[in-house]
């Protein structure tokens, strides 16, 4: 079964956000970016990654100015299969990660049901856990 | 460690949406919940529980069309200390859960965090999420 395994919020001030709640929940820092999309932090509570990020770009047509929770991530078997899958359900492909080797992070995005975005990935992201079973797979490989 | 074990999705329509995520990623139905405060459907992954709710009360002051990821929720082992833990930080409480035999499976407590960001805490976990894991000194007995 494929995992929720991260989870965007938009925010003004990513550092003073991502402090409380590594604070409030022992949550770890597990990277920082500032990328093309986003600049921000990745938190973890060893299961999913928590990215807290002031975003670029309005990815969810809710204006610059929005901040809250902005997407989710599903960690997957194979990113082709569930890309066609979600679009025969009638969910539609937002955009790739621009860098295919790059890993740790989405690698497509696409819209579901009343426009909610979320992320696929095969890979996961950095600091949260792989789907179960994965460890077994490569150690007997 | 506490974990992230809840997502919250407001929509329009949470039969259709929780239909897509079920055929997408083969995520299970484990409640309907019909409260006060929202309606909708419960999923899980296993590990997390993602609701799909229609909600009846503007909780983020976004508006009541407001469509999109609403709200996540972090499993404590004791939430009165993190409710003094979130006030010491500068979190904001919101609500208590107020329905009887509704303190396992749903949230217990309501705070905004930095931002107006929407959370829950709870210690009885939500339907479909896994628990806290085992301390090491419950895991050697």
């Amino acid at each position: 079964m494929a995992k929720l395994r991260h989870l965007a919020i938009a925010c003004k001030d990513p550092d003073a956000m991502a402090d409380f709640y590594c604070k409030a929940f022992d949550f770890k820092l597990v990277s920082s970016n500032d990328g093309t999309l986003a600049y921000g932090h990745h938190i973890s509570d060893g299961t999913i990654d928590l990215a807290i990020l002031r975003f670029k770009s309005d990815q969810i047509g809710k204006g610059m100015d929005y901040t809250g929770l902005h997407h989710f991530g599903v960690l997957v078997e194979n990113i082709d299969e569930a890309q066609k899958a979600v679009e025969a359900l009638g969910g539609t492909h937002y955009m790739d990660q621009e860098n295919p080797d790059r890993t740790g992070g989405f690698e497509v995005k696409l819209y579901g049901p009343e426009g909610v975005l979320f992320d696929v990935a095969e890979h996961p992201w950095t600091g949260s856990e792989a789907l179960p079973g994965a460890e077994i797979k490569e150690a007997a490989e | 460690m506490p974990k992230l074990r809840h997502i919250a999705i407001a929509a329009e329509d949470p039969e259709a949406m929780a239909e897509f995520y079920k055929k997408a990623f083969d995520f299970k139905e484990v409640g309907r919940p019909n409260g006060h405060l929202a309606d909708g459907v419960f999923l899980s992954d296993g590990t997390l529980n993602m609701a799909i709710l229609k909600f009846k009360t503007d909780q983020l002051g976004k508006g009541m069309d407001y469509r999109g990821l609403h709200h996540f929720g972090v499993l404590v082992e004791d939430v009165e200390d993190f409710t003094k833990k979130l006030d010491s930080l500068g979190a904001k409480h919101y609500i208590d859960q107020g329905h009887d035999g509704h303190q396992a499976g749903y949230f217990e407590k309501k705070f905004f965090g930095p931002e107006g960001v929407l959370f829950d805490i709870a210690e009885h976990g939500w339907a479909g999420a896994e628990p806290l894991p085992a301390p090491l000194k419950d895991a050697a007995e």
